[in-house]
């Protein structure tokens, strides 16, 4: 009940690694459409991997945490019913659903979450490609009010890892479409495709991990759109490929910014991405907007690539 | 940490290289041609919706290129097989290094700390103040 029989992530890695070969041995031989560059994967590679040695690091924090919560529950829920299981399901995708919108939404947790999105590619590596700093922002303790409900904090653990096996396949460009069906109800390659593009009128779209449900209710959906190939990164692509860099760049960003303007530190910290006192960057918002009205980009004075906002 | 989480890491290493090694072998990086005028245009009107290009200097390899814009230089540099764009002001490209052809331009980003396009003279004479 409290640590998990099996960890579904440690099991996937193998399915991982074979995968991925599997990827870019079928396109080397032109019969699967997906793009790798030697230094973006690794990149991608080796922060999935710090990123492993990281989270066992803050582990036994966010394990003390989830136990103790647990400890003043509302409810016992068995681990062993069915129904159970399918309650934490939705209620762990919804979890999900709103750590990711906050991820993107808030400069305090984008910070964090940057870095799966700062390649300009999209391939299997690309979903390997995660936060070294996730235990820092906090963003765990979104899965507290799960314990606090009376889930068993093993079974959190492994819905966790099984949404995020599910959301490893989802990063590919050889998947065009599934069945329409499917495409209404479960995140897919091509919605997690809109997700990753740095168009404008991709910004803050698609936020689901397991059924993309969540955006069409809470009206964060964008389907893809033929007429507008994904263009992926960052609104302001990262110009090294220095992993250092690539892992901290936006905690140093906003370290700095609160350093230069400390009476706006709030909105520095918790504003939207580009985010700026002065008004002189843009917010994915103000990004939308304008692309999106009659004028278009025309007599913007601001600065679209402005000093720090790298959002996608 | 335990022996079989290192020996776990060890593991994912090995892999990690492996993998490295299959993508740089399988040559499949996006094909990028090198910029010329009208690309490199069309990737600033991209990068900087609304900035208006009144001079543009492309990179002797088309691997960047560096435009002025009023009082800002916008500049455009080839990363991996993509790009990334930063701006400037004008003066701080004006002062840029300049040696043996290789001009360095601190974009003052963390992120995107330098920009390196090869020109063969710089600054240009009519634009420089």
């Amino acid at each position: 009940m409290i640590k998990p029989e099996f960890d579904p992530v440690a099991l996937a890695t193998p399915f991982f690694i074979l995968t991925i070969i599997l990827e870019i041995v079928l396109a080397r031989f032109r019969k699967a459409d997906a793009r790798y560059e030697a230094k973006d994967t690794a990149v991608s590679l080796a922060m999935g991997l710090g990123s492993s040695v990281a989270g066992v690091i803050t582990a036994g924090v966010v394990f003390a945490a989830t136990i103790w919560v647990y400890e003043h529950r509302l409810f016992t829920i068995p681990m062993t019913a069915i129904w159970a299981w399918v309650l934490i399901f939705l209620l762990e995708d919804l979890t999900y659903y709103w750590f990711h919108r906050l991820s993107h939404e808030r400069r305090f947790w984008w910070v964090a979450h940057v870095n799966h999105h700062s390649s300009q590619h999209y391939n299997l590596s690309t979903a390997l490609r995660q936060t070294w700093t996730g235990g820092v922002a906090g963003t765990w303790a979104l899965w507290l009010p799960l314990a606090f409900f009376g889930f068993p904090p093993a079974m959190i653990a492994i819905q966790k890892g099984i949404s995020l096996v599910y959301q490893y396949w989802i990063h590919t460009e050889a998947i065009r479409r599934m069945p329409r069906w499917f495409e209404a109800i479960f995140n897919t390659p091509s919605h997690h495709r809109v997700h990753h593009a740095r168009n404008p009128v991709y910004l803050d779209r698609n936020y689901a991990g397991i059924l993309i449900v969540w955006d069409r209710l809470f009206g964060t959906f964008q389907a893809e759109l033929d007429a507008e190939p994904c263009r992926y990164g960052l609104v302001k692509n990262l110009g090294t490929f220095n992993i250092l860099r690539v892992a901290f760049h936006e905690w140093i960003a906003t370290f700095q910014d609160v350093v230069r303007h400390p009476r706006y530190a709030l909105g520095y910290i918790f504003g939207p991405p580009g985010w700026s006192h002065d008004g002189s960057r843009e917010t994915s918002a103000m990004i939308k907007a304008r692309a999106l009205s009659p004028a278009g980009a025309a007599g913007s004075d601001r600065s679209p690539a402005g000093p720090r906002e790298s959002h996608a | 940490m335990n022996d079989e989480f290192f020996i776990q890491l060890a593991f994912s290493a090995a892999a990690v290289g492996a993998l490295i090694a299959l993508a740089a072998w399988a040559k499949i990086a996006k094909p990028v041609a090198p910029l010329d005028e009208y690309k490199a245009r069309a990737m600033l009107a991209e990068e900087f919706p609304g900035r208006t290009v009144e001079a543009v200097w492309i990179a002797s390899d088309g691997c960047g290129a560096l435009a002025k814009s009023g009082a800002l230089a916008l500049v455009i540099c080839r990363v991996g097989d993509g790009f990334a764009a930063r701006q400037i002001p004008w003066g701080q490209a004006v002062s840029a290094t300049f040696k043996n052809g290789r001009l360095s331009v601190n974009l003052g980003d963390i992120a995107a700390p330098t920009a390196v396009i090869s020109l063969p003279s710089w600054p240009p004479q009519d634009l420089a103040a």
